[in-house]
């Protein structure tokens, strides 16, 4: 009995991975897309997103299996809600990585990227991603809170993406729907570093037990200047 | 064992309980029954005495203390009871003693009670008269006398159980202590039961065979764990649920990793050729892919385990191909720069004969036109040449004759040849040295003097300066060409001694040269095997440093450098 409930975990580990991984492929070929205008990228991530959303049903289905039928306790219990919460933050990355890819066809065309902050928002979330994946896969306390801290790079990148498309607006020479879609793009770069977040959260609360730290450098962002 | 012996005890004490019960009562029983029979008959007997004397009146001051006594008369009527009134009994005539009496002179007959507590022994006397005197007994059955006992056997058994219990964990207590003694590090010295020597050799014989099992095992385990660990591939085992079963270190430092916390292949690597490449092979299919990981690129071969055709795992290698990579990418720009640089004057050369050929060039240009053409033909002339220099000196098995050559004087005439050119560019030369003799080939070093001195003219600046300098010590002879032209960016200085290399890649027509000049330099070094260093600085210049080895300490290393390439 026991030794099903210890391969169902770590099938779980391993599904979590899997879709984690799935989560910095789209993230990394919408933004591939975005900046090198590469129409396979754009495919890779949407592909991605779709096994994204395949995952999330699987993992819920033995979640809960996990949970009616071994009913786990402690640090267990915890591994597979923390599962279930990290599911719909990455189903949430893997849906904003696809909303990109379908807004940037017009602002690859016109290539008004290059003047902006966002290719420096778009590495830093990325990274982001890829660090909280990277700490649920290795269980590690520093990681998940060095993306918590990364966290306010990317929102500082976004108050300043914001000011210079304020920037253009006011000089008036530039296309607007660009502009527009830009604002639109970083928006979601900044919500895909706030589930990264997120996830970095849960992995703490996984081995910890305890959301303090989360709470307390949430709050300490919600002080910042700008944030909308 | 305790339990088992207790079992058995009470089993055999209950066991001895019974038949010891029923044996004494079936004797005993039968012992009294005689007994009282006999009683019985005594008595009827001694009151049919009575009776026949007396008559009937004999019972009236006649008192029965424990039997009851009948007196039948021989229609069966009763003419007196001691028990009960004799008048309202019914008639005796077909009770069993009753007719045996009358038949036989006695009856003895046996009545148990509905209850089948008591049974009631009657003995029948046939008087002289006719009449039937019986006597009868009442007396407890076996049954009765058995519910009686059962307190005390009940309590004979629960003093039963207790002493087993007590004596069967004593004695279970003492087969096992010696057992528990046994030293199973060495079965046979035991001085125990015999009846456990079997036991001990066999233990003893699997102990041996388990120790050789496990040598052997733990042999394998060192074979497989030197050959993996001596790979420089990264080599992983997997098995059908994709859990980690062995790696070697080389996994992990290629991948450039921790050791792996818990088993999952996973937490290896997680990209998404490394999964493809897994699921593949854990569906049966070998898998080859290439992955892409920061700077490095990795082959990645899985091939699925079988056991009775289904999967039970997989064996992933992984293949460091950077380098590889690198070489491809250089090899492609290499034969982009290949046929560039051959097909550009070809094209114009083409191009001006076209023009011609139709008739459309007036005829003053027909001279310029053959002017391009000429050129062009002589730039491919040079490439040409240079690339047959160049396969020259790749081809060791083309021989040199070598022989003592001054540098100094070499650089001397090479000097004099590009002067020309130079004082078209206000270039001006300078050779400090002396004489500094080496041996080696005079064609050769020739034209590794004339590339890199023209090179120093080609990528100078006008009126600048080239600075050669020949200096010999004790073992080297160092050529310096200093120039104060447009330098080469640091980027490219490990590039610039590959064939057809251009840090301009435009490749302009206005400096000229064929891209292999330092190509046909450093293989030149090579074959003397001289050391060859480059340092430049953008707009300040370049020095290329030759160091050769000097005539005397040369004459050895080069005729066997020679014989063994000739050979």
């Amino acid at each position: 009995m026991r030794n099903k409930f210890d391969r169902q975990l770590s099938q779980l580990n391993s599904e979590l991975i899997t879709m984690g991984a799935l989560c910095e492929e789209a993230i990394t070929g919408a933004v591939k897309y975005l900046t090198d205008n590469d129409e396979k990228n754009k495919n890779v991530c949407l592909d991605a997103d779709r096994q994204i959303d395949k995952k999330e049903r699987d993992i819920e289905t033995l979640c809960l299996k996990l949970i009616l039928q071994q009913q786990p306790v402690a640090g267990d219990l915890r591994i597979v809600s923390a599962a279930l919460k990290m599911i719909s933050d990455m189903e949430r990355i893997g849906d904003q990585a696809s909303d990109i890819v379908e807004i940037a066809p017009y602002i690859v065309q016109k290539g008004t990227l290059g003047e902006t902050h966002i290719r420096e928002m778009a590495e830093a979330t990325i990274k982001m991603v890829s660090e909280s994946i990277d700490s649920f896969v290795k269980m590690n306390l520093e990681i998940a809170s060095l993306v918590i801290e990364h966290d306010n790079v990317v929102d500082g990148l976004f108050d300043k993406v914001k000011q210079e498309l304020i920037k253009s607006i006011e000089m008036g020479h530039s296309d607007a729907e660009a502009l527009l879609d830009l604002l639109m793009i970083a928006k979601y770069f900044e919500r895909i570093g706030d589930h990264a977040e997120n996830i970095a959260e849960w992995v703490i609360y996984s081995i910890t037990g305890e959301h303090r730290k989360g709470l307390e450098i949430r709050g300490k962002r919600n002080d910042l200047p700008g944030r909308g | 064992m305790n339990k088992k012996i207790f079992r058995s005890s009470m089993f055999t004490v209950f066991l001895v309980l019974i038949a010891t019960i029923v044996l004494i009562f079936g004797i005993l029983f039968q012992f009294f029954e005689k007994q009282i029979q006999a009683e019985l008959s005594n008595e009827a007997e001694f009151l049919a005495l009575a009776v026949e004397n007396e008559g009937i009146t004999f019972f009236d001051d006649f008192d029965s203390k424990n039997n009851r006594v009948t007196l039948i008369d021989k229609d069966g009527s009763v003419l007196y009871d001691s028990v009960a009134d004799a008048g309202r009994l019914d008639n005796h005539a077909e009770r069993e003693e009753v007719k045996d009496a009358m038949k036989d002179g006695k009856g003895i007959s046996i009545r148990y009670s509905k209850t089948l507590t008591e049974k009631t022994m009657n003995y029948a006397l046939r008087l002289t008269n006719g009449s039937i005197l019986r006597v009868s007994t009442e007396q407890y059955t076996v049954i009765t006398i058995l519910m009686g006992m059962l307190q005390p056997i009940f309590f004979i058994m629960a003093a039963a159980m207790i002493l087993t219990f007590m004596i069967s964990s004593r004695v279970s207590r003492a087969i096992i202590e010696p057992i528990n003694r046994l030293d199973l590090e060495a079965p046979e010295n035991n001085d125990t039961y015999e009846e456990l020597t079997p036991l001990l050799k066999k233990i003893a014989e699997q102990k041996e065979t388990i120790g050789e099992q496990l040598a052997s095992a733990r042999k394998k385990q060192k074979e497989f764990s030197l050959i993996t660990e001596n790979m420089s591939e990264g080599f992983l085992v997997i098995d059908q649920d994709a859990n980690l079963l062995a790696y070697n270190t080389a996994a992990l430092k290629l991948l450039d990793i921790a050791a792996p916390s818990d088993k999952s292949v996973l937490l290896f690597c997680r990209a998404k050729e490394f999964r493809d490449v897994i699921s593949d092979a854990l569906s049966g299919k070998r898998a080859e892919n290439i992955m892409a990981r920061g700077e490095c690129s990795y082959s990645l071969i899985a091939n699925p385990v079988f056991e009775k055709e289904s999967v039970i795992g997989a064996v992933v290698v992984i293949l460091d191909i950077t380098e590889s990579e690198k070489r491809d990418v250089l090899r492609r720009e290499f034969t982009a720069n290949v046929s560039h640089e051959l097909k550009t004057p070809l094209t114009s050369i083409s191009g001006f004969a076209e023009l011609m050929k139709e008739g459309d060039v007036a005829a003053e240009y027909v001279i310029d036109f053959s002017k391009s053409i000429y050129d062009e033909a002589q730039r491919l002339i040079t490439l040409v040449n240079d690339i047959i220099k160049l396969s020259e000196l790749d081809g060791e098995s083309i021989s040199f004759e070598s022989e003592p050559v001054d540098l100094y004087e070499l650089l001397q005439e090479v000097i004099s040849r590009l002067e020309n050119e130079a004082a078209k560019r206000k270039i001006a030369f300078h050779l400090i040295g002396d004489r500094a003799v080496i041996t080696g080939v005079r064609k050769i070093l020739d034209e590794m003097f004339y590339n890199l001195c023209d090179n120093a003219i080609k990528y100078n600046r006008e009126g600048g300066m080239v600075d050669i300098i020949v200096n010999q010590t004790k073992d080297e002879v160092n050529v310096m060409v200093r120039d104060t032209g447009i330098g080469i960016p640091a980027e490219h200085q490990s590039r610039v001694f590959e064939r057809f290399y251009r840090v301009d890649k435009s490749h302009s027509k206005k400096v000229g040269g064929t891209g292999l000049g330092l190509a046909i330099v450093k293989h030149g070094a090579v074959y003397h095997h001289a050391k060859i260093s480059l340092e430049s600085a953008v707009d300040a210049g370049t020095t290329v440093t030759l160091a050769f080895v000097p005539y005397r300490l040369s004459n050895t290393t080069v005729s066997f450098f020679r014989s063994s390439t000739t050979s």
